[in-house]
């Protein structure tokens, strides 16, 4: 009779210490396995749509008429030796959706209220909040948007495997690529993205990434994919933008910097910058 | 005998289903809860040793050469200029700086790593290897260095309760705090640190901080504490240097950015940027 309390007490021990266990351990197991270093999938310039050729105009952007004269304009811009509409030249953060070409190394680090996701290129790493949150009243607007996210069981296996997100509150100015390819001025962007590992290669994770800006005539959705790095400790490189950028901006105009740290033009024939607050003499 | 099996096997079943939870889950409760978000206790401007103040109340145990440098920077800023201080060029601040936690931090603690995210200047990111690697012999040189840690239970209760860092493989430049103490430019810096909670206040997170370093007479040790935030973040706000950084270096002169852009000079007299690649 003793025998069969002590174990029936064990037992009871054992449940509730499981119990107890889970309330205060982040249960990894409910997640998808996202660890680990990834970098984009395709080969070629980092790019919006990937399934396409190429930037620019060869993204095939539904874009309103005004906006292709926008493309149009940047193209032409960069052309003459300029930065068109692209903004990142100075160090300024891609921002929506363009951090998500992942432009250097990404890992996602998943914990209980907050989905990270880091990558170290200019100002790229977000933040996806997935702790119930409502969206607030006043959303600061920033290059990398507010976002709320959803896990979501869609094989009903117990556990999570898509992260559907929603991005909003932007300023700009933001561009899809380095031709410049626009977003709408005012910035009411709204993407959507649906992030889950493909089912046929677990070393593959696939962003559906649709973006609703008013530069569109419809939204615009894009299959961006991910691979896994296999490597057991992979490299994280620092990227800093400010290190050897030579690019700079004075007055509004693009300059650019020698190798021994002067000024230059940028274009054939630019003139100096306007130095209307010096009133000594040029060294 | 029915019953007495049935007990058995419920036994068993909570034992193997316990067995195999605790493998799969990150038990937390071995572990500081070091998790959330951190802001620097204390007031005044963030300093490396926040218990004295900036400059040279530091009172930095600097070799003589490495004085002679620091007494210039303080003598080009109080020119008015920025003495290459790297935070003027939108550089990352590193390490050991970023410790100051000018803005808040947020640690994340996995049993095999542990990440602490700083956006303050640069969107820093610390990985703190936990997972028992050694030093890589080649990895490349960073302003944030390379980080091993250790956990430690120091009081035998079955728990860690330190984490015991070291940090090295370092590219330069990199300061202390924003006053102009610089470390050596050869950057064989080494930082070690423990990190702990306050054992009476679980919401204070200490840190000691020991830099190592050829522009110090010997290592220097400071202690810094944060506070951890209470009530969720709803937001974080978007530091993007280049976008407010209204300096910028030619040559190896600054000079600062007027509202609209225009250059002006930042100390007195300071001649025009240097022209030559541009033709009459």
């Amino acid at each position: 009779m003793l025998h069969r309390s002590s174990i029936a007490l064990a037992a009871l021990a054992a449940v509730l210490l499981l119990t107890a266990g889970s309330a205060q351990a982040f249960d990894e197991s409910k997640y998808p396995d996202w660890k680990g270093q990834w970098r984009r999938a395709e080969p070629g310039p980092p790019r919006y749509d990937p399934s396409k050729p190429g930037t620019g105009f060869r993204q095939e952007a539904p874009l309103t008429e005004e906006y292709k004269a926008v493309l149009e304009a940047s193209l032409a811009d960069q052309k003459d030796g300029g930065q068109g509409n692209d903004p990142t030249y100075t160090c300024v953060s891609p921002g929506m959706p363009r951090v998500m070409s992942v432009y250097d190394p990404m890992e996602i680090v998943i914990t209980e209220g907050t989905t990270h996701i880091l990558i170290q290129h200019v100002h790229d790493s977000r933040r996806i909040f997935t702790d119930g949150r409502a969206w607030p009243d006043y959303i600061e607007p920033s290059f990398v948007g507010y976002s709320i996210g959803k896990w979501v069981d869609t094989d009903g296996d117990g556990r999570y495997d898509t992260l559907e997100v929603e991005t909003r509150g932007f300023r700009g100015p933001r561009a899809y690529d380095a031709t410049g390819l626009p977003l709408h001025r005012d910035n009411e962007s709204v993407f959507k993205e649906r992030i889950h590992l493909d089912k046929a290669d677990p070393k593959i994770l696939i962003n559906e990434i649709t973006t609703i800006d008013n530069a569109l005539t419809r939204p615009w959705t894009a299959v961006k994919r991910y691979r896994r790095a296999d490597v057991k400790q992979p490299v994280w490189p620092e990227a800093v933008c400010a290190e050897g950028n030579v690019h700079v901006e004075i007055g509004g105009t693009n300059y650019m910097l020698s190798a021994d740290g002067m000024l230059m033009p940028a274009r054939k024939g630019q003139q100096p910058p306007n130095l209307r607050h010096f009133t000594t003499p040029a060294r | 005998m029915r019953i007495g099996h049935s007990i058995s096997a419920l036994a068993l079943a909570a034992a193997l289903v316990l067995a195999g939870t605790a493998a799969r889950a990150f038990d937390a409760a071995k572990y500081p809860d070091f998790g959330g978000v951190w802001t620097r206790a204390g007031s005044g401007e963030p300093r490396f040793d926040p218990s004295k103040p900036p400059g040279r109340g530091q009172e930095a145990p600097l070799t003589a050469e490495h004085r002679t440098t620091f007494e210039a920077i303080l003598q080009d800023i109080a020119e008015g200029g920025k003495a290459d201080l790297p935070a003027y060029t939108c550089l990352a601040p590193g390490m050991p700086m970023i410790m100051n936690a000018d803005v808040p931090m947020e640690i994340v603690v996995f049993p095999e790593i542990t990440y602490i995210m700083i956006d303050h200047i640069y969107e820093s990111v610390r990985r703190i290897f936990t997972d028992g690697r050694p030093f890589p012999r080649d990895a490349e040189p960073a302003f944030i260095g390379y980080s091993i840690g250790k956990w430690i239970d120091t009081d035998g209760d079955g728990k860690y309760d330190v984490l015991e860092v070291e940090t090295r493989n370092f590219k330069g430049p990199r300061v202390y705090d924003e006053s102009g103490l610089t470390l050596h430019p050869d950057d064989m810096s080494v930082i070690k640190e423990r990190i702990y909670l306050d054992k009476a206040d679980r919401n204070l997170l200490h840190n000691e901080v020991t830099v190592i370093d050829n522009g110090l007479s010997r290592p220097w040790t400071v202690m810094k504490t944060y506070t951890r935030e209470l009530t969720r973040r709803t937001s974080w706000r978007e530091e993007v240097c280049a976008e407010v950084n209204g300096h910028v270096k030619i040559g190896m002169e600054f000079y600062k950015l007027d509202p609209n852009g225009y250059l002006m000079p930042v100390k007195r007299n300071q001649g025009l940027p240097d022209l030559r690649h541009f033709k009459e």
